[in-house]
């Protein structure tokens, strides 16, 4: 009989055996399951890719918002610190007001939009980590800091006042830099997404993650969401103020929300000028990084996606100036400008006409036959880039004339030189509108190559001609005499409906930018690198796209009225005890001698 | 009776944005499908090669983007003539070495007048595989000039990078781990292979295609995918889909798997 210790190896022996035979038999399954790894996972109903846009755009929305509000935010607040104007410090204080009740929202919503992508897009999401993890650290903290910074901001309103009020100013700038490297982390991934680089043929990081963050379109996406975070901030801003300027009851408060409305306006409106020339960057680096994602993105299937952002921002440049032009009317010594308000109307609207025609049409045949092509013997002319450019840089600087009279309406300059002063500024746009005009129909008669080229001069001509007439405009009004208070609260009401208007339009366009920006990759999550091999890999229809834009874009601001309502019910519950908020409400009823 | 500024406000609103996808819905609408891969292999008569190629233009080459036939592009050249013609473009040069080297390395001659914008059409995004731009020539060359483009005149390497599975194209030369013998038993046994498809010397299925050359015209990457996931792989042109068996995971051994692919990539 063999002892217990002799026969314990045999019986390890067959166990192995056994277990090895069990192993081998497990194998073929090993062999499906490996064919079946998880790539996507489908959202119930609606589809993981309905889910993932709705929530993304949302977080998007908000996460402008909270970013752009806090830039103008804190230079409102150093003005009223140096000039020591007790109603812009108020103002700053209910902008940030607006950002803190908004700020929970944006974070629950990144933390959903990321739930999202790690349950439903699995394989993206580790191939993304795989990539950008060491980012993932300092986005983290960064939103730590962001959060403090911004609760101490506001909290600390009254405590860090007076003497202190340098602190509370530095915690205002803090907060931004913090937020603005947030939104450049943050723009790394989805850029890396469009132009991948810095990574291998396999997909694996070929040195460190500055090569994959500093990827073609990084930088011109970051100053273009920058500026265009401003723009949505101002809008969004204004169109509160707005609401609440509608159902003011006193006139002080009508008042004090006009104001406020049209320093949201101002604010959108400067950004908004200067946005075109951003979005000009960003698609000349679409071009340079892939030419066929840059004319599948102009030319593609995505052309009439151009027509409608054409339509959008004429609304938007019609809807501002007409805000400006209603303002003139609370402002005494205006009319001597109304003149022109019909020259620059007619050129709005030409400008309009001619950046909202497209190039070629979808046509039938026969229609096709009648017209003698897809292209139109007369208008086609007006669809071509050359055209364009030279309408939105005719319409930038009508928009800037229109600022300008509305900055001087009620003003008087008194210093000597002011006859030339103003001679050299009509001078500076009339050149800047000539090199326009002159490059917009030489570029009818050289190569495209060239003809892109042309686009920078006339940006340069626009841009030129602003900073000029602004570095006289600003010392030559300086204590000029007035003509008379600025009826503040005096406005008609449409104009606060257009400023409602223009915060629609614009969130809507955000939108649209958004689905242009992620349906340029087609089938790609990652372009060229990682493919879409879901059932949502098609890119959508416009018709499509514009249905969902507006219903996440309802969704936005039924989210954006009950978060400004609950924020606002603080003050309600403070008014019923007979008291304020943070800040004393300023009285500017009565006039003020400043236009801006 | 007022009506309240809420309602009005929540009207514009919804006035404003109906307004703008009304809009969006009454112009053409056009969606972006991604492409369906293209398998051709064995002898595929020149008009079915020339039909294939001129669906992989209009779709997946993303050629008509720029170039037009029969009518002068903005950015790139006509196509129309273009087989008689690229006979003569580079001297010594034959009409489908040009077609080549202009899909391949579109840089190495660009027309007068022309930007150097053509990419390489076998690299990502567009990843034309070797099934595909054998038919891309064809269709090229069909345009005014005579069909002579054979799957050995499309190099080896092309379309190695077409891939886009996160980890780029599978790579141009992979060696499997596995017994090429045993894969080869397997094939003609168990996986029942040889039933439906073709391999000189070893059998002669008439069901799907002819794989004598098929590690020739396919990277691994497909192949192994293939096994595995016959539908989810798409259908080779001209054979009927579904039929190929789904199950293969399942029936086969890990080591059988990499036996008969280890196999199928030797047939070149």
């Amino acid at each position: 009989m063999k002892s217990g210790a002799a026969a314990r190896p045999g019986a390890w022996a067959a166990l192995l055996l056994v277990a090895f035979s069990i192993a081998l038999a497990a194998v073929p399954a090993g062999a499906e399951e490996a064919a079946k790894e998880t790539v996507y996972r489908n959202f119930p109903l609606i589809g993981s890719r309905l889910v993932v846009w709705a929530v993304a755009q949302l977080h998007l929305n908000f996460a402008a918002f909270i970013l752009g509000v806090p830039v103008f935010a804190v230079i409102i607040e150093v003005v009223g610190w140096r000039t020591r104007d007790a109603k812009y410090d108020w103002l700053a204080h209910e902008f940030v007001k607006l950002v803190f009740a908004a700020f929970s929202t944006t974070a629950l919503l990144g933390a959903l939009l990321l739930f999202l992508f790690v349950g439903f897009y699995p394989k993206f999401w580790a191939f993304m980590t795989n990539i950008f993890f060491t980012t993932y650290w300092i986005y983290a903290l960064l939103f730590f800091a962001e959060t403090f910074t911004v609760y101490l901001w506001y909290y600390g309103w009254a405590w860090l006042s007076g003497p202190r009020k340098w602190i509370h100013v530095g915690l205002g700038v803090l907060s931004n830099l913090f937020g603005i490297t947030i939104l450049f982390i943050a723009n790394s991934w989805l850029t890396f997404m469009m132009s991948p680089s810095g990574i291998t043929e396999a997909g694996q990081l070929k040195g460190g993650v500055w090569a994959a963050v500093a990827n073609p379109t990084w930088m011109p996406l970051n100053v273009h969401r920058l500026i265009a975070n401003l723009v949505f901030g101002g809008t969004i801003a204004a169109a509160y103020a707005a609401f609440r300027f509608l159902n003011a009851k006193t006139d002080e408060e009508r008042a004090l929300y006009d104001w406020m409305g049209y320093i949201g306006n101002f604010v959108a409106l400067s950004a908004f000028m200067v946005l075109p020339f951003a979005g000009y960057w960003l698609g000349r680096e679409i071009y340079a990084f892939n030419q066929t994602m840059g004319i599948t993105m102009m030319g593609g299937f995505m052309s009439w996606l151009w027509i409608i952002q054409a339509i959008l921002i004429g609304v938007l440049f019609l809807g501002s100036n007409y805000y400006l032009w209603l303002g003139m009317e609370r402002i005494p010594g205006s009319e001597r400008y109304r003149k022109y308000v019909p020259y620059m109307l007619a050129l709005l609207s030409l400008g309009f006409m001619v950046w909202a025609t497209p190039h070629s049409l979808i046509l039938t045949l026969d229609e096709a036959r009648a017209m003698g092509g897809t292209h139109h013997p007369f208008l086609g002319f007006f669809g071509v880039m050359s055209a364009k450019n030279t309408a939105v840089n005719l319409m930038i600087l009508t928009t800037f004339l229109s600022y300008v009279l509305y900055r001087r309406a009620n003003r008087l300059s008194l210093k000597p030189w002011v006859l030339t002063g103003m001679a050299v500024q009509w001078a500076a746009f009339a050149v800047a509108a000539g090199i326009v005009v002159f490059y917009g129909v030489y570029g009818y008669f050289v190569e495209s190559i060239v003809r892109i080229g042309f686009s920078v001069y006339q940006v340069g001509a626009v841009l030129g001609a602003i900073a000029l007439v602004m570095t006289i405009d600003i010392p030559m009004f300086k204590g000029a005499r007035s003509t008379g208070a600025i009826r503040w609260g005096q406005i008609p009401a449409r104009s606060q409906y257009v400023l409602i208007l223009l915060a629609v339009t614009f969130t809507w366009l955000m939108g649209l930018m958004g689905f242009a920006r992620s349906g340029i990759r087609q089938y790609w999550h990652v372009y060229g690198v990682l493919r879409d091999t879901s059932v949502d890999a098609v890119t959508p229809a416009l018709g499509y796209a514009a249905n969902i834009i507006t219903l996440v874009t309802i969704g936005f601001f039924a989210l954006v009225m009950f978060i400004f309502w609950l924020g606002g019910l603080p003050e309600k519950g403070a008014a019923m005890e007979g008291g304020h908020g943070h800040a004393p409400v300023p009285v500017i009823a009565g006039g003020s001698d400043e236009s801006s | 009776m007022q009506i309240p500024v809420g309602v009005k406000v929540v009207a514009l609103a919804l006035a404003t944005m109906g307004a703008y996808s009304w809009f969006a819905n009454s112009i053409p609408q056009i969606e972006s499908k991604p492409p369906q891969d293209l398998s051709l292999e064995g002898n595929v008569p020149p008009a079915q090669l020339v039909k294939a190629g001129e669906a992989i233009f209009h779709t997946k080459g993303s050629c008509e983007t720029c170039h037009k036939i029969g009518e002068k592009g903005m950015r790139a050249p006509d196509l129309g003539g273009v087989g008689a013609r690229s006979g003569k473009r580079k001297p010594g040069m034959s009409a489908k070495q040009y077609l080549i080297e202009s899909l391949l390395q579109p840089a190495a001659y660009v027309v007068e007048g022309y930007p150097p914008i053509m990419p390489e059409v076998d690299k990502p995004p567009i990843g034309l595989n070797r099934s595909e731009l054998w038919a891309m020539v064809a269709f090229l060359e069909s345009l005014g000039g005579t069909v002579d483009v054979t799957l050995d005149d499309i190099p080896a390497t092309a379309g190695a990078a077409a891939g886009g599975g996160g980890g780029g194209g599978a790579a141009a030369a992979v060696k499997m781990p596995g017994d090429v013998n045993a894969g080869k038993t397997v094939f003609t046994g168990k996986a029942v292979c040889g039933a439906c498809h073709t391999i000189n010397g070893v059998s002669q299925g008439k069901v799907g295609p002819d794989l004598t050359q098929i590690a020739k015209i396919q990277a691994p990457d497909y192949i192994m995918k293939k096994v595995l996931d016959p539908a989810g792989m798409g259908t080779v042109s001209g054979f009927p889909a579904g039929v190929m068996p789904k199950d293969f995971g399942a029936r086969l051994t890990a080591k059988e798997y990499t036996d008969l692919v280890a196999f199928l990539l030797t047939l070149k």
